[in-house]
């Protein structure tokens, strides 16, 4: 950026941030014409034209770039036609879930096209997996997906499993199935709240963390950990359970249906919810499986596809529960699959609980692991979708490529689908109703 | 172009109108509706800041790298904070202290997983609300306290250090989680910055991994037993990282 | 483990597999040339008795020698998943043929594996970085990106202590730190 000093006249300047961003594809600064002259002009403040020079503030990052455009979609968003505008919905936000920054070009209120900026949380999780024994691989994995960090736990060890061949005991599955359907509750319960707060309602956030803190704090009895439990393990799970995660359990199981009921009932009739996402984010089937969206905004659309059931794993094979699907594909769609998913969730805890076999919680596994060379895929279907793992093995106790699938990214992807038509108070509302965590988002 | 004809129709146009104190928006042309308008840039000669350098953004132009803005003094120009009077406090500012330590409102900067812990914290369970710290604020002109809640990554840390210096005094900072204290579990990381200590002062490091809530609110708590007790060494406070380099 | 699979595969993309199909547990994987990839995608797609509909996931991969592209479908005709190896990669110029046209979806993730290694997509109308900052100039996942205390001969490099302890004396410099890797096809 040039040197500037406060008290020059810097027209000139001011002028070249403007043309800066409005710049069409390709071309540099030469095509901004020089701005009239400041002294020959009297101006009244009063005209919105008139912009203070850089001593209000310069663009804080550019959200335009200054730099020629280097792709066809990025010239294509980044000209801007007549009447349009850009504006940032930056990293820093209060409703974008996380640093996402979207680049939102506006006619007036209503979006024209988006470009979701990611990268924000961008940590090296894959990269510090490689350098990493697999025990620590499973601890590194846990704040992809934070609000459900056992489903990603899940993911990976089932990949490794599969490397080393590893049989787990039938408890262990099942106390598996029990903690992860748990946080699938607590991980639903916050999406409505979230969906509810980027529409404006205070209320329900309230109630999805006092039901968040209860199933946590009962998580937290049974692996140590309130948050990034590091609970599973290759071959079973760290602890078995013990008296104060069955008491908890216990209360909080036997007014689960009926405080589920209340909470769902705090969004599902309110008028003003329903209206402002019926019909919003509309994503039929064919532009579903395009986008490779998988979890419950794929079933809102009408493709029952749960790997719960399409590609068992586990001991769901034994357990008795539906698939919720609906058709219609809108934001209230994947609202009421959520809500269903949780009642689903209920019932399966239920079996667990009565059909708990007795048994080790951990295969007897060699303290140095080191898998045959060769290659494993293991997916597990998480809250938002399906979390897959891809692992090389070379032999050695590192993973050689740890590759992480996460379904936020290609659910997110669909946003610059969704948007446009909207006006810009639905954006966050379509956002939030896709479910993403940008900590898996972005690795 | 649209930008084109703008410039010279009100180039050509005011031309012609001249000044006159009477009609003071005659040199203006009438934008039409659909037509991109370029603005009028004129200098800003209402008011002056104090300090010709303080809406400027000096130093952090120049600075392209966060050690630089480290080991420059634009980091540890705090010393805004207390005033002339910051020797002997009067029952003023004591009076001010209590205020200022009982309605900490935070700025809702919440990074990854430590925001949730953040946010439980604030609702009903554990309720910051009890010491007036409810109100999460999202514009940083509005907000005391920027609790940096998750992994600051190296291209979030302009974001975030450009909402720290939108802040106004007096501001504290309180990092949560141990990715913001010293990078934590992504120390091998080549995208985390290790602490936040490395780009803006802290007052409050609260370990953990996430903290539980209620370590939260005993770094809250810190916070307003320093503010009471004027403690910190504001105006000497530095940035960098305190662990020793060969580490 | 599908047999049936086995068959289908071989019938209908005999020409382009460079090695013969591979089956172990739910897994089943192909390898064929990066620029066979539109065309196998596009069989594999729409055939009628394996529409693999569904992509998994799409993944780059630096082996050390060369890099590859890995696609995993889904289908709901098999119980098995579809691992798509597009090898041969070079490592000095990576390019393969872009999935977009088939998968709109495909696009972030090509985008995401350009980020981490260069492989450049040819086809994918939004080839830039989407993790790092636009101006970065590397590609963190390559093999020859060393985390800081990887290149450092430290104990945190690569090794862990306990493994060290173990390490004859005559391989104390060696940089491998005395892990045995066997080379990852």
């Amino acid at each position: 950026m040039p040197e500037r000093q406060p008290s020059q006249r810097s027209s000139s300047g001011g002028a070249e941030a403007l043309a800066a961003s409005s710049r069409a594809a390709g071309q540099a600064a030469s095509a901004a014409p020089p701005p009239p002259q400041a002294d020959s002009q009297q101006f009244s403040t009063d005209d919105p034209r008139i912009l203070l020079d850089r001593q209000i503030g310069v663009p804080l990052y550019e959200p335009i770039p200054p730099y020629p455009t280097r792709t066809e979609r990025e010239g294509e968003f980044y000209t801007l036609g007549d009447g349009e505008m850009f504006l940032n919905v930056g990293p820093h936000h209060p409703a974008t879930h996380g640093v996402l920054r979207l680049v939102v070009k506006l006619s007036g209120e209503q979006v024209v096209d988006v470009d979701p900026v990611l990268g924000y949380l961008h940590r090296g999780v894959e990269k510090i997996c490689e350098n990493s024994d697999y025990y620590h691989v499973i601890d590194q994995v846990d704040p992809l997906e934070y609000t459900s960090s056992l489903f990603q736990e899940w993911a990976a060890v089932l990949a490794f499993e599969k490397l080393m061949d590893v049989q787990v005991p039938r408890r262990a599955e099942y106390i598996r199935v029990l903690s992860a359907e748990l946080l699938r509750i607590s991980s639903h319960t916050l999406y409505m709240g979230f969906l509810a707060l980027d529409l404006g309602g205070l209320t329900p956030i309230l109630y999805s963390f006092i039901e968040r803190d209860e199933i946590v704090e009962m998580l937290a009895a049974l692996t140590g950990a309130r948050m990034l439990f590091n609970y599973f393990r290759i071959g079973g799970v760290n602890g078995d359970l013990n008296h104060e995660f069955m008491s908890r359990l216990g209360d909080w199981m036997s007014r689960a249906a009926k405080q589920t009921e209340a909470n769902a009932g705090l969004l599902n009739e309110n008028e003003i919810f329903v209206r402002r996402t019926r019909g919003m984010g509309v994503m039929d089937r064919e532009m579903a499986l395009r986008y490779g969206v998988t979890g419950g905004n794929l079933r809102a659309s009408g493709v029952p596809f749960d790997l719960r059931r399409a590609h068992p794993y586990s001991v769901y094979p034994e357990l008795d529960f539906n698939i919720p699907t609906r058709q219609e594909g809108d934001s209230l769609a994947r609202y009421l699959i959520r809500v269903d998913e949780i009642r689903e969730s209920i019932k399966i805890i239920d079996q667990c609980l009565h059909n708990m076999p007795d048994g080790p919680v951990m295969a007897r596994l060699p303290r140095l692991l080191r898998p045959r060379p060769g290659r494993a895929w293991g997916a597990c279907e998480g809250p938002r979708g399906m979390l897959g793992v891809y692992a090389i093995s070379d032999g050695s106790d590192q993973p050689f490529r740890f590759r992480i699938h996460d379904p936020s990214f290609v659910n997110l992807e669909t946003v610059p689908a969704l948007l446009p038509g909207n006006l810009l108070a639905d954006t966050m509302a379509i956002v939030s109703s896709l479910d993403p965590v940008m900590g898996g988002i972005d690795k | 172009m649209a930008l084109g004809d703008r410039g010279t129709k009100a180039g050509g146009a005011t031309g012609r109108g001249g000044a006159g104190s009477r009609d003071a928006n005659r040199g203006l042309v009438p934008a039409t509706p659909g037509e991109l308008t370029a603005p009028i840039v004129v200098p800003n000669t209402m008011w002056a800041a104090a300090d010709p350098l303080a809406y400027v953004g000096g130093p952090t132009d120049e600075i392209t790298h966060l050690r630089e803005f480290g080991e420059t003094d634009a980091g540890r120009k705090d010393d805004a904070r207390w005033g002339a009077l910051q020797v002997i406090p009067t029952n003023a500012d004591y009076i001010l202290d209590l205020i200022r330590a009982n309605s900490l409102w935070p700025l809702l900067s919440g990074l990854a997983c430590c925001a949730f812990e953040m946010m439980s914290s604030a609702t009903s369970k554990n309720d910051m609300d009890r010491w007036g710290m409810f109100p999460f604020r999202a514009s940083p002109r509005q907000a005391d306290v920027l609790i940096v809640a998750g992994t600051l990554t190296t291209k979030m840390s302009g974001p975030l250090i450009r909402l720290w210096e939108q802040m106004p005094e007096p501001k504290w900072c309180v990092a949560l989680g141990d990715c913001t204290v010293s990078g934590g579990r992504y120390k091998r990381s080549y995208s985390v910055v290790q602490g936040i200590d490395r780009v803006m002062p802290v007052d409050v490091y609260i370990p953990g991994c996430p903290p539980r809530p209620e370590g939260l609110i005993y770094g809250m708590m810190q916070l307003g037993q320093m503010v009471k007790d004027r403690r910190g060494h504001w105006t000497e406070r530095e940035i960098g990282p305190t662990a020793p380099d060969d580490i | 483990m599908d047999r049936n699979l086995k068959g289908r595969l071989e019938a209908r993309l005999g020409a382009h597999l460079k090695a013969p199909v591979y089956q172990r547990g739910d897994e089943t994987e192909i390898r064929i040339e990066p620029g066979s990839v539109p065309e196998v995608l596009t069989v594999l797609h729409d055939s009628v008795d394996m529409r693999f509909e569904i992509l998994a996931d799409l993944a780059g991969v630096d082996t050390g020698e060369v890099m590859q592209v890995v696609y995993h479908l889904w289908s709901t005709m098999t119980p098995d998943w579809l691992r798509i190896v597009a090898d041969g990669i070079s490592r000095d110029d990576p390019r393969c043929p872009s999935a977009t046209f088939l998968w709109t979806g495909a696009e972030w993730l090509e985008r995401e594996a350009y980020d981490m290694f260069g492989i450049v997509f040819e086809g994918n109308r939004d080839l830039r970085r989407i993790f790092m900052p636009p101006d970065y100039t590397s590609f963190p996942l390559r093999k020859d990106f060393l985390l800081p205390d990887d290149a450092a001969r430290s104990p945190g490099s690569g090794v862990r202590h306990v493994e060290r302890a173990h390490v004859p004396a005559d391989l104390a410099d060696d940089p491998s730190g005395g892990i045995r890797r066997a080379p990852v096809s």
